[in-house]
């Protein structure tokens, strides 16, 4: 009997076995496909019951994110308060269980919310086995809190409250400024989502890395970049007649101007057209002068900077199939060329570090909750735009725009500043007003794109703007 | 035979007590009043110090693993209900059935050592446990979720084939022993199956038909798998025909079938575990619910309190072990099955040492239930198998089933002892073999 017994024993063991291996197939096998599906509302009810962590601005005190705690019937329930709202909501974003979430509360969620992710420190471990309160990480940025609210202070303030500022410290890539006009504010966006979706604003665009706009002569710099590399030097002349006639196209100057023989760096300075594309068309070529704006990076789609950017783009045709029209109007920034503040930002900032792209961030740590660094990004080329020789020399040029333009409102005392203007046929209403700079030009702190839609002249709509942040930046410490 | 397990009792009470400091801890949950856990400490603690002296040499380690089991069920069942309007006090009213449990126990143990006088009236206890099955069929009996298994008695309700399953068990195990000899014998052949004479074979398959066919129409299918199953076990380890596993297999099929045919709450039951996303809001709640918990677990779990199982309807009885796996993930669900087959396999050795052939049955029949019974449940709400509703053994919130495994467990504690006792004269008296060894 004894052995039918043991028999009997050993079914049940493999019993046992069979549940174990059942238990391993839903909880280890099934379980990111069981807790992604539709019928499963874990994930939203667990989001919403514990602390999401914090998003902290780049001095690491000033709250942009936090999760407030009330209690319901059900237990407690956790709101997302945006302290400094919609200055910010461009980047931070909104959180919202019903409508999704944007910014850095997406693009750093497994950072941010506490049940996403794996645990990363002992006390996280502890605390998920006991099932101890589990606060996210929190996310601290690179933005400088007080030039942030300027910038947005200023693009409300513009003359069409459209625009965008976009700043950066040239020689780590860390974004010091991104704003965008006209913003949303992201607290209680459960409630007031429909009306903003509905805002004919679009306010919930960022203008600064999302739309993309012809830069007009703020794209000279990359064409005089090609051209420096296809041999022109600052000194080399051109002659300016006002016009030059291409077949199918002629090019004019802005506002019908004509300068005669001009060196390049005086060409840059004044902004002449015709002189660029004469340069593009008889000396760069299309393929050079598409190579260098790929240099720069257009056409980067910046897939793994953590909020969306629309990749800039010269032109939809490869370069072998440009007539020298396109080319032409290509040296100066229209015909199809694309791009934004974020990108235009990232160019002067590459001049004005030797060639130098950086990696562009907007995340400086991830910290636990306890204060621990999870993460630290440090700075690294993104690409070398120019060779340094070149980006030194085109930093010169730079310079010059502002003491020969002249454009006496664009300096700070006390350094040396470098820029280039730039005002783009829209195709609808007044031009766009672009500026980008860089300061101080033999050591850079800060670059800068400051871009108004329909804002008229650069050196009406952007410049003055730019300038005042600049200056509260360098000079007052904002 | 363990004849000590202080420091397993002692573990298992501390398992306990970390868990519901747990809870108190993370829910900030008011602690329930300690005089209950000290009660049940106490009573657990005294029980073990009880059959260490009136059995000393009974396999006391079944002691500790029940306590580990009844402390887990206690932290789960406090956890799932306590902020739950009209059942923050379940956890208490479990509490004060383990104690009845422990004093049902340890009377027994006080008062039944000589165990297998009981053999003397098992037609006597068959008859009883088709009358106690019956009962609810009375108007003291009442429906719960379209089963009929309760019986209220005033102050009490109780569900019947809890304890008439135990009867059924001893019944089995006093015939079987009786007439072993016999059924193993063959007298005529059918279809190739060799059967036994149908005198001896009869009263078993009545006894059987009698009960299974009640609870078949009370809609009790958990239980129903196990009185079929159980006896099956008993007949094929007392003469060794593995013919009898096989035409039970053919009468399950056919059972089966039919009740499907027949019953439309076995249909639901199939079809809720064939396709549960066919009506994720109806019939296939319930299960997808259970696997939601479960996958939400994980390898380590969400951790005490942390997971969603209260959605999952009767998650503090049939479902606990879904909340288990939730919450204390892979790991824990697996030590927690671990401490079901440490019992199953002390039961099992208690089994294979029972001098006797009728302790010997008595024994694996009430081993072989409780195996069962974990693996349906648990096999039921991990979708291995289709759901029966039936408890898990010490865990699951429920007076009769915890006062009825107390019961199972006494009885194999008294088997033990006299094992154990005839182990240890063997000893005295220098002898190889024990008397009369199988």
């Amino acid at each position: 009997m004894n052995a039918h017994v043991r028999r009997t024993f050993y079914l049940f063991v493999a019993g046992f076995v069979g549940l174990v291996v059942m238990l391993a197939y839903w909880q280890v096998y099934s379980r990111e496909a069981l807790a992604n599906n539709p019928q499963n509302g874990f994930q939203t009810q667990r989001s919403i019951s514990s602390p999401r962590g914090l998003i902290l601005a780049g001095d690491g005190e000033t709250v942009l994110a936090k999760s407030v705690k009330h209690h319901t019937p059900t237990g407690p329930v956790y709101d997302r308060v945006y302290p400094l709202g919609a200055p910010f909501s461009n980047v931070v974003g909104y959180w919202s269980p019903r409508y999704g979430a944007t910014g850095i509360e997406i693009g750093n969620n497994t950072d941010l919310s506490s049940v996403a992710g794996e645990p990363q420190t002992l006390d996280d471990l502890i605390n998920r086995a006991t099932g101890g309160p589990q606060p996210g990480n929190n996310v601290v940025l690179t933005l400088d809190p007080g030039l942030q609210k300027l910038a947005y202070q200023e693009l409300q303030g513009s003359s069409t409250g459209r625009g965008s500022v976009v700043a950066l410290n040239p020689k780590t890539g860390e974004i010091l400024a991104m704003a965008s006009s006209p913003s949303f504010d992201p607290n209680n966006i459960d409630e007031n989502y429909p009306k903003i979706a509905a805002d004919p604003g679009d306010p919930l665009i960022n203008r600064a890395t999302q739309s993309l706009y012809p830069p007009g002569s703020v794209f000279k710099v990359i064409t005089a970049a090609a051209a420096l590399e296809s041999g022109v030097s600052p000194q080399d002349t051109f002659f300016d007649s006002g016009a030059y006639k291409l077949p199918g196209y002629t090019v004019h100057n802005f506002q019908g101007e004509h300068f005669g023989k001009v060196t390049f760096t005086k060409a840059l300075a004044y902004s002449i057209n015709v002189v660029f594309a004469k340069i593009a068309v008889n000396i760069v070529g299309a393929k050079a002068l598409s190579q260098m704006a790929v240099n720069f990076g257009f056409g980067d789609p910046y897939d793994d900077f953590p909020i969306p950017v629309s990749g800039s783009s010269v032109n939809s045709l490869p370069p072998g199939q440009w007539t020298t029209g396109t080319l032409a109007q290509t040296a100066f920034g229209q015909g199809e060329v694309q791009t934004n503040a974020f990108q235009m930002a990232l160019v002067a900032a590459a001049v004005g570090n030797d060639g130098k792209l950086m990696q562009p961030r907007l995340v400086r740590e991830v910290r636990s909750p306890d204060g621990i660094i999870l993460d630290k990004p440090t700075p690294s080329v993104r690409r070398q735009a120019i060779p340094a020789d070149t980006a030194r020399t085109l930093n010169e040029m730079m310079q010059q725009v502002i003491i020969q333009g002249p454009l006496p409102e664009a300096e700070i005392p006390g350094m040396k500043v470098a820029g280039k203007t730039g005002t783009a046929e829209s195709g609808n209403g007044e031009p766009h007003s672009w500026w980008i700079t860089f300061a101080p030009a033999d050591d850079p702190k800060i670059a800068m794109c400051v871009m108004i839609e329909n804002g008229g002249r650069a050196d009406r709509g952007a410049l003055p703007i730019a300038a005042r942040l600049m200056k509260a930046y360098l000079t007052e410490g904002v | 035979m363990t004849q000590r397990a202080f420091t397993p009792m002692i573990l298992a009470l501390l398992v306990t007590t970390l868990g519901f400091a747990t809870l108190i801890f993370v829910q900030e949950a008011a602690s329930p009043p300690l005089i209950y856990g000290a009660y049940y400490a106490g009573t657990l603690f005294v029980l073990y110090l009880g059959v260490r002296i009136l059995l000393p040499h009974s396999d006391v380690l079944l002691l500790p693993i029940v306590t580990l089991l009844t402390g887990i069920g206690l932290v789960m069942i406090f956890r799932l209900t306590y902020d739950v309007q009209g059942a923050q006090n379940l956890a208490m009213t479990q509490a004060v059935w383990i104690l009845i449990g422990s004093g049902t126990m340890f009377l027994l143990v006080l008062f039944f050592r000589d165990y297998d006088r009981i053999f003397d009236y098992k037609y006597l206890l068959a008859i009883a446990a088709v009358f106690l099955i019956a009962s609810t069929f009375t108007p003291l009996g009442y429906t719960v979720n379209g089963a009929r298994l309760w019986v209220d008695l005033g102050p009490v309700s109780f569900q019947p084939s809890e304890f008439a399953r135990i009867a059924l068990v001893v019944f089995f195990a006093g015939y079987l022993a009786e007439k072993r000899d016999v059924l193993a014998a063959t007298s005529r052949s059918f279809l190739g199956v060799e059967l036994p004479a149908i005198k001896y074979f009869g009263p078993v398959a009545l006894v059987w038909a009698a009960s299974l066919g009640l609870l078949v129409f009370e809609k009790d299918l958990g239980s129903s798998l196990l009185f079929f199953a159980v006896p099956l076990l008993m007949l094929y380890a007392a003469t060794g025909r593995i013919a009898y596993i096989l035409l039970g297999g053919v009468l399950f099929s056919f059972g089966s079938f039919v009740s499907f045919l027949l019953f439309a709450h076995v249909q639901v039951r199939v079809q809720s575990w064939l396709d549960p996303w066919k009506d994720p809001d109806g019939t296939g709640f319930q299960i997808l619910q259970s696997i939601f918990n479960i996958a939400d677990g994980g390898l380590l779990g969400t951790g005490l309190g942390a997971g969603f199982a209260q959605t999952i309807p009767e998650v503090e009885t049939d479902f606990v072990f879904s909340a288990i796996a939730s919450e204390l993930g892979l790991l824990g669900a697996t030590a927690v099955l671990l401490a079901f087959l440490a019992f199953t396999y002390r039961g099992t050795k208690i089994a294979l040492l029972a001098e006797d052939d009728a302790s010997k049955l008595l024994a694996f029949g009430l081993t072989a239930m409780f195996a069962l019974q974990t693996l349906i449940i648990v096999g039921g709400v991990t979708k291995a198998i289709p759901l029966t509703g039936i408890t898990l053994p010490f865990v699951s919130y429920g007076g009769s089933s915890v006062v009825g495994n107390f019961i199972l467990t006494g009885l194999l504690l008294l088997v033990s002892e006299r094992a154990g006792k005839r182990e240890a004269e063997g000893r005295a008296y220098n002898r190889d073999e024990p008397w009369g060894a199988p």
